[in-house]
Parts: structure tokens; C-alpha cells; sequence
């Protein structure tokens, strides 16, 4: 009897020692692993398009993540378009919704570059810009860093001479790319003929 | 006397296929040297080494070597012959895209006159041979154009040279070691002993034995302390991509995502390390071996032509009526692309020119059949990797491999559906060049929104502080004031 009791008791305080040490290291891992902030922002901010543009009404790109996060409607990002709205739906598990914009938005690649000759250096478009893509100084011309540029057009209203064009974002001087493989026929490939192969 | 060692490559090249072999076409004539054309044209932004700009103007006098083009990664390009720049206009380029670009036409004068650099004299450091490459216009002669000076880094333990040449066609480069081994061996000796390199190996296809000789000889010939080792491979396609030379030659298989050089292990092509050599004594590149293949070329052969010959006066070389030519291959059947506009000058990677009759077979559908997979050299799943692209899921296709397929095009030769597989890939991983660097922009983007933000708060708050400073300063003085005069009241 006396037995029994010894081993029932030594069991007992075994799986307590390992239920406390087992609370201890999960303590300490919450400690040491703790993640600030909801990581969820994170991967939302990471597949919005950075331009900073302001209109989803949020200033900002990782301010839209913070309001996706906490409800609000994934389809506000008009540089985004449709493949970012497929993908925060595919992150979030939610259903896919179309773009919320009005319906003639023109939603293409554009830049903004400053008319030099008019700019009277009154560096408040420098002062609009979200991404310091603008340079210059007082009295002096301003320019804009065209591979910088995220096209957001926030710089378009401050300026009080109108010297500000947003066109079509410039492609570097040796850009091409391959057509689609059927559309144009070609004859490349006049045929080699394979031996065997091994 | 250097000294070599002669080794049968002992491993197999996954995949791969055995092509029928056509050099014989074009290697049993001579070498000769063309005459120089009227006009030669340089393209500003396709000429190798990224986008440039002109360093001439029309009506200047240009000799052979001089300056013309100058690239954004550096690299100089010269004029190949001696005459008078003409114009800087739109002109057709021997580019996949087929379409003009900004040229500078030269109308050579046919005098002599070169404008060379002076001799380097060893020794010489890393970064003095790599400003000499840059004058000297050296790129990647094998067909990428890449200025390959850039892999030159200290801590390099071999160098490889590419010399298998496996598109069935070309005797370019077999064509550059029977008649100059030794400018090759020399260059990657001078390359060796500036990167201190320990070891060079030359992989060379088994098809190709009077280049075999001629490389014996000129490395017995040569007084370098390099220790060279010949690397016979089996001719099976493709043995010359460069992940699948360094795995034939040495059994390293370079990761996905890195590079051969971050495995310290630098390839060059044959021609390059010639024009290496000959760069060192002052002589820009300013011609190559182009060679002229096909059944409808009457006179096949191999040729030295000044770059930015028009494609017209080689055809004419070769004795053929260019009326007659719907289209020509610029590069290897396997690899190369088709071009129809003649008067494009030749580029420093142009190696072939290649006229066939065109035999147009109408694609079908994926039977699945999996024989793309077969013989994909990076074992690949071809099959999987064009059902994503055509069904415009570029995500899938990346799941799939996309960015290490080498667009061999082995693939396009086994399908029974005659699927244009190789095309779809090339395009693919456009596309995912450009988004890679959309995202780039996008990361960076981001970097300065928030520094912006950091910045502002920043300057706000210090504002803040110096007027809480200035206010609670002026409350004490003005309550000190009133005191006093509360007092003399």
C-alpha cells in the first residue's frame, strides 16, 4: 500500500515539474518572441504600391494597411488596380470586390516632371511630395527624380504657376520585351532534328 | 612551357539532347578577312553594356579605336574603322526586337588611320585591367553581352573557359581557336596571374579537335605560370551554358539566385579573353568571327568583319542574293532570333548568321506527354511551368522555376506539339524582371515615405520644444515684471 502511495505521489510531482517547466519556457518564449505591432499591417503594406498617393483617403500606404486591418474595404487603391485588390483578397480570405474608383479614372504608369523654364523655385511641390522624389531650393529650379517618382500627382495642386506635367513614366533607352510567342510567326526554329537523347 | 593536363569529363549533363551536327557546314573554307563595308553603324543603346550615349558628333573624324559610344555600366565603344560620322539617326539594329534605334553611321574612308591605347606594361593590378576592358569595349563576346569586367573580384579561385560552343551550327569560336589560341591563352593567363586565380580550366566539346590542337600547342608555346587543364565534354546540348559547364567541369552545382562568380568560379568565352589580350596591348575590339551558315547560303564560311558591318555585305560575302532571304537567324538555330532588315549593322555578340528554309509547323495542343522534361538541363517541368504562363499566372510559373530556365530552348526540339515552350519562358521572365524592379522601386519608396515622416515629426517637435522653451522663459520674465511693478506702485 505503502508502495503505491510512493509511486502515485512521485508521479504526481513529476508531471508537475514538467507542467511548471513547461509554463516557464512558454513564458519566456512569449517574452522573447513578443511581436510588436499587428503583423498583419506588415504583409498588407507589402503588397500595396507604395505611391503614397493618398487616394484610398488615407495618407499613406501603410495608413490604408492599418484601416485594412481593422475593416476597412480592400478595393480603395486605384495604382494598385485589380491584381492588388486579387491579392489583399487572397491574404485576407475575403471575396474579391472591383476597383472603387470613379469610371473614366485613367489608370496608367505616370510621372510628374517639372516645366524648368516656368518653375519659380517656391519649393511647395518639394514640400507635397511623400517620397522626397523632388529636389531644389529656394528661389532656385526644381526638378523631379523621374525613377523616383510614384506618379501620386500630389505635387500638381500646390503649384502656384501650374509648371507641373504628369506624363507617361519613360522607359529606360534599350527596354523591349519579347512579344507573345504566336503572334508573330517566326521561323526560328526551321527545324533541328534531335538524334536521340540520353 | 606551360604545362596542361588533358581529362575526359567524367559526369553526365542532366538532360540535354543530341543534335544533329551541321558544322561542318561552315568550318571546312578558310578564314577570311572582309573587305570594309561603305557604311558601318553603332548602335547607341544595343551595342552591349546597357544604354550610352554618343561622344561624336556628325562630321567627325573618327579612326580606327577611337571613342564613339560611351554606356551607363562604362564600358567604351569604338569606332571599327577609320571615316567620317555621317549621321546620328534612327536606323535598323540586329536585335530580337527588330526595330530602329538611334545609330551612329560611319562612312568609312578606307584608309588605316588608328587611334589605339598605349601598351600596359606588367605589372598591373585588378583595377587597372578592368579600366583597360572598359576602353577597350570588352563584353561578354558569347552572346550575353554582359560587361564581364564586373565579375573581376579578388578571392576568384578558377577560371573556366567556355570553348564547348554546343549550338549545332557555329564554328565561331572553334573558328577563333584554330587560328587564335594563343591571344586566348594569353588572356586568361594575364586574367589569372591579375586575380591571382590559381587555375584554368578550358571546357571544350569533343567535336572540335583542330581547336583541341591548336589550344595544345599555344598553351606549350606560352611561358605563363598557369596551371591549364583541358576538359573534353561529350558534344550533347547544352554542354556551353555556364551552370552546366561548371557542374561538367568541376561538379559544383551553383545554387538558384547565385551567381557563378559568388562560388569563385568566373567563365569567360574564348573570344573575350582574346580581345583581353590583344586590349592589353592598346588594341580595342574592333572586329569578330562571324560565321555564315545554312542551306541557303551559297558560300558558308567563317568570317572577320569590323563590328557594325551591315548584315548585307555579309550575306553578299557569303555569295548569296539577299533578295532571296526572307528572314535570317542571328545567333545558333536553338537560341537565336530572326531578323529581316539587312542594313542593321553587326554588335560585338553577333557570332552567326544563319539562312535556312523556313519550315513552319503548325503548334497543337500539350498532349503531357512530359518529354520537355525529359531533357530540360535545370530539371525543370516545362509542361507545368507554359500551362501558368499561358493561363497568365506568372506567380505559378516563378513556383514552378521560371527564373532558372535557361531558355536552351531543348524543350521547343523534343515537343511533339511543336509548342514554342523556350519563347513563353524568355517572355515570362521579362515580365518578372519587371516586376522585380517595379518592387524595387516600390521597397524604396517606402524607405523614404517613412525617413519623410520620421523627419517631419522630427523638425515638429523640436519646433515644439524651442516654443515651450521661449514660452515658459517669457511667462517668468513677464510675471518678474509685473511683480515689480505691483512693487513700485
Amino acid at each position: 500500500m505503502t508502495d503505491e502511495i510512493t509511486i502515485l505521489s512521485a508521479g504526481v510531482l513529476v508531471l508537475t515539474l514538467i507542467g511548471l517547466s513547461g509554463g516557464a519556457l512558454l513564458k519566456f518564449a512569449s517574452r522573447a518572441f513578443q511581436v510588436n505591432g499587428n503583423p498583419l499591417i506588415k504583409s498588407i503594406d507589402e503588397l500595396l504600391p507604395q505611391t503614397q498617393c493618398g487616394q484610398c483617403g488615407h495618407p499613406g500606404c501603410k495608413p490604408y494597411a492599418e484601416a485594412i486591418a481593422s475593416g476597412e474595404a480592400i478595393n480603395r487603391c486605384p495604382p494598385g488596380g485589380q491584381e492588388t485588390i486579387d491579392r489583399l483578397a487572397k491574404l485576407l480570405g475575403q471575396d474579391s470586390l472591383p476597383l472603387d474608383t470613379e469610371p473614366d479614372t485613367v489608370l496608367e504608369d505616370l510621372v510628374a516632371v517639372v516645366i524648368e523654364e516656368d518653375c519659380i523655385g517656391c519649393t511647395k511641390c518639394i514640400q507635397a511630395c511623400p517620397v522626397d522624389a523632388i529636389v531644389g531650393a529656394a528661389k532656385l529650379m526644381h526638378t523631379v527624380i523621374t525613377d523616383q517618382c510614384t506618379g501620386c500627382d500630389l505635387c500638381i495642386d500646390p503649384c502656384p504657376v501650374d509648371c507641373i506635367d504628369m506624363i507617361l513614366r519613360p522607359k529606360s533607352a534599350d527596354y523591349w520585351m519579347p512579344s507573345q510567342p504566336g503572334v508573330i510567326v517566326s521561323d526560328r526554329s526551321g527545324r533541328i532534328e534531335m538524334l536521340h537523347h540520353g | 612551357m606551360a604545362k596542361y593536363q588533358i581529362k575526359l569529363c567524367e559526369r553526365q549533363l542532366e538532360g540535354g539532347i543530341y543534335l544533329e551536327e551541321f558544322k561542318y557546314i561552315s568550318n571546312a573554307e578558310p578564314c577570311v578577312l572582309l573587305e570594309t563595308p561603305a557604311i558601318l553603324s553603332f548602335p547607341l543603346n544595343f551595342s552591349g553594356g546597357g544604354p550610352g550615349d554618343s561622344l561624336v558628333q556628325v562630321v567627325d573624324r573618327v579612326s580606327k579605336g577611337t571613342p564613339i559610344i560611351q554606356c551607363v555600366s562604362g564600358v567604351i565603344h569604338v569606332a571599327s574603322r577609320s571615316g567620317v560620322v555621317t549621321a546620328l539617326q534612327d536606323h535598323p539594329i540586329t536585335h530580337p526586337s527588330a526595330r530602329d534605334s538611334k545609330c551612329i553611321l560611319v562612312e568609312t574612308d578606307g584608309t588605316d588611320n588608328q587611334d589605339y591605347l598605349p601598351p600596359l606594361n606588367w605589372p598591373f593590378n585588378t583595377a587597372t585591367l578592368r579600366q583597360r576592358a572598359i576602353e577597350a569595349g570588352i563584353l561578354g563576346l558569347g552572346g550575353a553581352g554582359f560587361p564581364n569586367f564586373k565579375k573581376w573580384s579578388d578571392g576568384t579561385q578558377i577560371l573556366i573557359i567556355n570553348a564547348a560552343e554546343c549550338e549545332p551550327y557555329l564554328t565561331a569560336d572553334d573558328t577563333l581557336m584554330r587560328i587564335d589560341s594563343r591571344s586566348m591563352v594569353r588572356g586568361a593567363s594575364i586574367l589569372s596571374q591579375t586575380l591571382d586565380i590559381k587555375k584554368v580550366i578550358i571546357g571544350i566539346e569533343d567535336n572540335k579537335p583542330e581547336a583541341l590542337d591548336a589550344i595544345k600547342l599555344a598553351i606549350g608555346e606560352s611561358q605563363s605560370s598557369c596551371s591549364f587543364e583541358i576538359v573534353l565534354l561529350e558534344t550533347k546540348y547544352p554542354s556551353g551554358g555556364e551552370r552546366q559547364l561548371i557542374w561538367l567541369a568541376l561538379g559544383i552545382e551553383v545554387p538558384s539566385g547565385s551567381r557563378s562568380i559568388e562560388n569563385g568560379i568566373l567563365v569567360h568565352s574564348p573570344g573575350t579573353l582574346a580581345a583581353l589580350s590583344r586590349a592589353v596591348d592598346g588594341e580595342p575590339i574592333t572586329d569578330r568571327v562571324v560565321t555564315l551558315t545554312g542551306d541557303l547560303i551559297a558560300h558558308p564560311r567563317n568570317v572577320i568583319a569590323p563590328i557594325g558591318t551591315p548584315l548585307l555585305s555579309l550575306i553578299k560575302a557569303a555569295k548569296t542574293d539577299p533578295e532571296q532571304l526572307d528572314s535570317i537567324t542571328i545567333g545558333g538555330p536553338m537560341m537565336g532570333y530572326s531578323i529581316s532588315e539587312y542594313s542593321a549593322g553587326i554588335t560585338k555578340t553577333t557570332n552567326c548568321i544563319l539562312a535556312r528554309a523556313p519550315t513552319k509547323q503548325a503548334e497543337g495542343p500539350c498532349i503531357r506527354c512530359g518529354a520537355c522534361a525529359a531533357v530540360c538541363p535545370v530539371a525543370l517541368q516545362p509542361q507545368q511551368m507554359i500551362l501558368a504562363l499561358r493561363g497568365d499566372s506568372l506567380g505559378q510559373a516563378l513556383h514552378e522555376g521560371l527564373v532558372d530556365c535557361i531558355e536552351c530552348a531543348a524543350c521547343n526540339v523534343v515537343c511533339p506539339s511543336h509548342i514554342p515552350l523556350a519563347e513563353w519562358f524568355k517572355l515570362g521572365q521579362f515580365k518578372q524582371h519587371e516586376k522585380d524592379l517595379e518592387k524595387k522601386l516600390a521597397i524604396e519608396a517606402r524607405e523614404r515615405f517613412e525617413k519623410r515622416n520620421q523627419r517631419l515629426a522630427r523638425i515638429e517637435a523640436d519646433q515644439e520644444a524651442k516654443r515651450t522653451t521661449r514660452r515658459d522663459k517669457g511667462a517668468i520674465a513677464l510675471t518678474k515684471a509685473r511683480q515689480s511693478r505691483e512693487k513700485s506702485i
